[in-house]
């Protein structure tokens, strides 16, 4: 008799709507949320008022350990600011520093640690790659290479020369654009000649 | 009147062309072959040929600015009825005739020069820099092994760099046959130069060897140049400029400041 009467609950639980219990869980889950406090809260993703850089990356880094990953853009975006307000060599190595640490902590892939450092802080263009020759690669995309070689010099100014005080660096970067652009335009029409 | 002004100039650019191979012509290194032996030839001709037109201009132009600043003195400006500066005007037109006939002499020698050096430098362009090479090996190859804050040893390029033609020829002569491979980057900008050069010059030949046809054509009609125009002293301040470099704008390539002698920090992630 218990047996059928237990068998008769059981029964009537697993006959109810699928819909309905999951309805029931998301309720008393919710409860549960609001019961433990800021749990499910949104992180305060700004970044500390500094003008010192170090600190301004160890905000930085708190933030995104916070869950703050989606804004890593534009923490590099505001510590260059804060570097190019006390400007001086030694800020490369704090922004390699936090590269590495980015990647080391799986925010970033080591790939786009190493393209986000080269973008800003080394004379070569990160715009400027690929696996084929130039006449098959290149020279189809040539404006289009070199615009973004634009874009990524004044990412350079601001990295090497406004943050870092490296002016070779960013001169050799500036006079190699404009020897790429003169070597791809003779070589790309030397392709062309060659297709006819 | 304007376009044989125009195609004077032209020419005097393609003689300039034609004289820039003649530098790249000693480039050779084991990494980049874009400097056989074969252009050197060609180069060598070019070079003279550009040398040869500067000593046939030279005398002419001379004579053009003296017979200019005489019209100008005699205050001929407008004073078309006065007998001398009719004369004075006849003479000018006369010697810009000349300077058209001198450049209209060295054309066909000219011509075939740069075609032939143009020919070979497109197939060292696209062998070595197009198929050879990937973008990055490209940039590579540009930033050599150029240490930080030095000067790169490479003339003025895509521009006039205040210098006789010849005297030009004889530095990039001197910069590709001093380079090893160590200045491939040097060489694959000079040869990038010199090709665009000549391209343009090829074009400019064909385009002035058509306008000194016109313009004798006209002379003999009725001795139409007369009076020189403003635009016939721009071709002649053009030719001037390019062949005996007196022009005083010079087109430079961005350089460095003095360095520091401080060693740059090496990030681990730097390529």
């Amino acid at each position: 008799m218990d047996m059928r009467h237990t068998e008769t609950k059981r029964g009537s639980i697993m006959n109810r709507p699928i819909t309905a219990i999951v309805l029931r869980a998301i309720v008393a889950l919710g409860l549960l949320g609001a019961a433990g406090g800021c749990a499910t809260s949104t992180p305060d993703c700004s970044l500390a008022a500094t003008r010192n850089l170090d600190s301004a990356i160890d905000s930085a880094k708190s933030n995104l350990q916070a869950g703050c990953v989606a804004y890593f853009d534009g923490y590099m975006d505001q510590l260059l600011e804060v570097a190019a307000g006390d400007p001086q060599p030694e800020n490369k190595r704090a922004f390699s520093d936090f590269l590495i640490w980015s990647s080391d902590q799986g925010l970033l892939s080591k790939r786009q640690a190493q393209e986000t450092w080269n973008r800003f802080f080394n004379v070569k263009f990160v715009s400027l790659q690929g696996d084929y020759n130039n006449c098959a690669q290149t020279c189809p995309v040539r404006d289009d290479v070199l615009d973004n070689m634009e874009r990524e010099l004044a990412d350079k100014e601001r990295g090497m020369l406004k943050a870092s005080l490296d002016q070779n660096g960013y001169y050799r970067a500036d006079r190699l654009l404009q020897e790429t652009e003169l070597v791809l335009a003779a070589t790309c029409r030397a392709c062309a000649a060659g297709g006819r | 009147m304007a376009s044989e002004f125009g195609s004077t100039r032209l020419f005097a650019i393609a003689l300039l062309v034609v004289a820039t191979p003649l530098l790249t012509g000693a480039a050779r290194g084991p990494a980049l072959q874009l400097f056989p032996t074969t252009v050197l030839e060609d180069i060598k001709e070019t070079g003279q040929v550009a040398e040869d037109m500067e000593t046939g201009l030279q005398e002419v132009i001379s004579r053009l600015d003296r017979q200019q600043q005489l019209y100008v003195e005699s205050k001929c400006d407008g004073a078309v009825e006065d007998p001398g500066c009719a004369r004075i005007a006849k003479q000018l037109g006369a010697s810009y005739m000349e300077m058209l006939d001198v450049m209209g002499q060295r054309l066909p020698d000219m011509e075939r020069a740069v075609n032939s050096t143009r020919t070979s430098l497109e197939k060292r362009l696209r062998s070595e820099l197009g198929l050879k090479m990937t973008p990055w090996a490209l940039q590579e190859t540009l930033l050599g092994n150029q240490p930080d804050g030095s000067e790169p040893a490479q003339p003025k390029l895509r521009g006039r760099s205040g210098l006789r033609l010849s005297e030009r020829f004889r530095q990039y002569y001197s910069l590709v046959a001093q380079s090893g491979s160590k200045a491939d980057h040097s060489l694959a900008v000079v040869a990038s130069d010199i090709y665009l050069d000549m391209e343009e010059a090829s074009v400019l030949i064909a385009q002035t060897q058509e306008e000194i046809g016109r313009a004798t054509l006209l002379e003999e009609l009725n001795q139409s140049f007369g009076v020189i125009t403003p635009e016939m002293q721009q071709v002649v301040n053009g030719v001037k400029s390019i062949l005996f470099g007196e022009s005083g704008q010079v087109i430079e390539l961005a350089g460095p400041p003095p360095g520091s002698g401080q060693i740059e920090y090496e990030s681990p992630l730097e390529w």
